[in-house]
């Protein structure tokens, strides 16, 4: 349960620097979710803690021993891989017991932890299958028990769901749950899919473009992210962006865009250190309530563009001048396209990024 | 409504199959008529059949004396052995340089990887007549250990012949070196296509498990290309069994090979046509029993389930 340290990792291919200087601590049993967009570096991240990648500059410390020139195997950890990378050849039971022969440890020894290890993923019944016999959602069980029977305290795994389909993903996301609290290690866990990352992890990093945008709790990151970026990233359906001007009438802050103008909260305006300018307004779908009744001050007026019904709810899209907005609503209330309809805004709920650096202020 | 096949297509298989099978069975059968049979011009079905052909081919191998033979100036079974050694050790040698090539490669990052990939396959393209008169005169003359020179002080007298030298040519490891040198651009260009289908992943996987590079490629890469193995050992066994040509010139009459002795037994003033006939049957087992035995190892998907397509 080692403590892991990067330390100004930076990552060339020739002239591209594709990370840029990452610096991040990840503690014992911690759960930590690398997540963010194709292209922002956090395979590559991990792969170099694997040791798959050269460091092109800074260190990775391992309980504060530098192991950026080690080989893979002698770094003490276990990896899942995005596309299972099963040894096609040996039956699964093999499979799961490869590091172990390697290491040459007793037949009796390396048969009990195979069981045990299929036993937590559910292979009991497939252990004599080659991997071409079995599903993908097999494949990934038997990927995850490979790198848990090789007993080593740090759990690396990259994108290990993002090729299964959408219902055996949520359900082997659950599983994963369910082990992480049977497993105690250090798990690093790269991921694409923000509700992943949030239902997983102890810790999401964000990364974008080779920096690492804000690190912290799944709840910190989704309450107050540090920029638009994250704001945008984290939760689904996704934060609504509205570009307004700040503007003081009487005592109260307003911003306002096209077709609304809302009050800021006197806490957040206080905080905020300036009455005036352009701001990017950011609201949740979440934090969006249906309300006629609502006053102008705390009120978006939307007209429904496209309604997306997906069960109890419908997901929205609305036009609020040439923004859209997209908001969930009850599946019962009646609605009609181009209608328009008075959402309420939560006032505490209220996000505001400045225009050039995207900074939350 | 299905379609009929037109009769002209049916008589061009059977042409054609004809043309494939005929020599064989046309050797099949005369291997058991006397010469007398065979010149005669009796080509029927109907003859008398004998193995006394296979009996002269085989005489140094027999337990018995053949009452029609009083002198056995053939020795197959030298030959048959001779062939089996070049042919069996150069396949393996072959193989393992060429896994390893093609391994290093199809993986490894190195100046000149592409020229030194592409001229692998530009030198098989050298007709092996073009190699006989160099390599003829290195292995006589060049590769030599003189019984006065340096090597030679280790060695026994009885390893040196005539001369006081001993050299390359004439021996087994002169021929095995030489078809080793012919096949492998052919093997590593084989091999590499199958080396390249191994998803990359499988050996970071095995990385990470603790393998080192030669247990990556022992453990992991090599059982995933058996049927590539398979294929190029068909392939270089065939040649090595069939080569004529450099093994005319380089061996002795201790090392020669079954080809070299099929065609020593035409003379000016006799061609012993059914104990030619004879040795080329028992020429033919072993590349066929090799290939059978060989052919099993392909199976194709041998990489299915490793990774999600």
């Amino acid at each position: 349960m080692p403590e892991i340290r990067l330390d100004g990792l930076v990552k060339r291919y020739g002239n591209v620097q594709v990370l840029h200087g990452i610096d991040l601590a990840m503690h014992d049993n911690e759960f930590t979710a690398l997540v963010g967009p194709s292209g922002c570096g956090k395979s590559t991240t991990l792969r170099m803690i694997a040791g798959l990648e050269g460091v092109s500059e800074g260190e990775i410390y391992i309980d504060d021993r530098p192991v950026s020139q080690l080989d893979p195997k002698d770094r003490g950890l276990a990896m899942v891989f995005q596309d299972y990378a099963l040894y096609p050849h040996m039956d699964v039971a093999r499979n799961i017991s490869f590091a172990l022969r390697l290491q040459k440890r007793p037949k009796a020894e390396i048969d009990a932890k195979v069981r045990e290890v299929a036993e937590i993923v559910g292979l009991t019944d497939f252990l004599s299958r080659k991997p071409g016999a079995l599903s993908g959602g097999q494949r990934q069980r038997v990927a995850m028990a490979r790198a848990l029977a090789k007993d080593s305290d740090i759990f690396l795994m990259d994108e290990p769901l993002s090729n299964l389909d959408a219902k055996l993903r949520g359900q082997m996301r659950a599983e994963l749950a369910i082990m992480r609290q049977r497993v105690q290690k250090n798990m690093i866990y790269v991921t694409h899919d923000q509700i992943e990352a949030m239902t997983l992890a102890d810790r999401i990093v964000v990364m974008h473009g080779g920096y690492i945008q804000q690190q912290g709790s799944p709840a910190e990151l989704f309450k107050s992210p540090a920029n638009k970026f994250v704001a945008g990233f984290l939760g689904s359906p996704p934060m609504n962006f509205l570009s307004s001007t700040l503007a003081m009438e009487g005592d109260t802050l307003f911003a306002k865009g096209q077709g609304f103008n809302i009050a800021i909260p006197a806490e957040k305006a206080k905080s905020l250190g300036r009455t005036d300018g352009a701001v990017t307004l950011g609201i949740r779908p979440s934090d969006l309530n249906h309300d006629p009744n609502a006053p102008d001050e705390t009120a978006l007026d939307l007209q429904v563009q496209v309604s997306e019904y997906i069960g109890a709810q419908s997901v929205l899209i609305c036009a609020c001048g040439s923004a859209n907005v997209t908001v969930e609503l009850k599946s019962e209330t009646p609605i009609a396209l181009n209608e328009t309809l008075r959402f309420a805004v939560r006032p505490e709920a209220i996000h505001l990024f400045d225009d050039k650096t995207e900074l939350a202020l | 409504m299905q379609e009929r096949a037109n009769p002209a297509f049916y008589a061009l298989l059977v042409a054609l199959i004809f043309m494939a099978v005929g020599p064989i069975f046309l050797m099949f059968i005369n291997s058991f008529k006397l010469d007398v049979d065979i010149i005669g011009g009796t080509t029927g079905l109907i003859f008398l059949p004998t193995i006394q052909n296979y009996e002269t081919a085989l005489c140094d191998l027999l337990w018995y004396e053949p009452d029609h033979l009083d002198f056995c100036s053939l020795k197959f079974g030298g030959a048959f052995i001779n062939s089996l050694i070049i042919a069996l050790i150069s396949t393996a040698l072959t193989l393992v340089i060429g896994c390893m090539a093609a391994y290093a490669l199809v993986r490894f990052n190195f100046m000149g990887r592409d020229t030194v990939s592409f001229t692998t396959l530009m030198v098989r393209m050298v007709p092996p007549a073009v190699l006989l008169v160099p390599v003829f005169g290195l292995w006589n003359n060049n590769f030599c250990i003189r019984e006065d020179g340096f090597a030679g002080m280790f060695l026994p007298e009885s390893f040196f012949g005539r001369g006081g030298e001993s050299c390359l040519a004439g021996t087994h490891g002169g021929i095995i070196l030489i078809y080793v040198a012919m096949n492998l651009p052919f093997v590593i260009w084989i091999l590499q296509s199958f080396i390249v289908q191994v998803p990359r992943s499988l050996e970071e996987a095995a990385r990470v498990d603790g393998a080192g590079p030669f247990q990556v490629f022992f453990l992991v890469v090599l059982p995933l290309i058996k049927p590539g193995l398979a294929a190029a050992a068909i392939f270089t066994f065939r040649i090595a069994w069939n080569e004529y040509l450099l093994a005319s010139a380089l061996s002795d009459r201790d090392t020669r090979t079954v080809p070299i002795l099929i065609v020593n037994n035409m003379s000016e003033f006799n061609v012993e046509w059914g104990v030619i006939m004879a040795t080329g049957m028992l020429l033919a087992i072993p590349p066929i029993i090799f290939t059978l035995f060989a052919s099993r190892q392909i199976i194709t998907g041998m990489t299915a389930g490793a990774v999600k397509g």
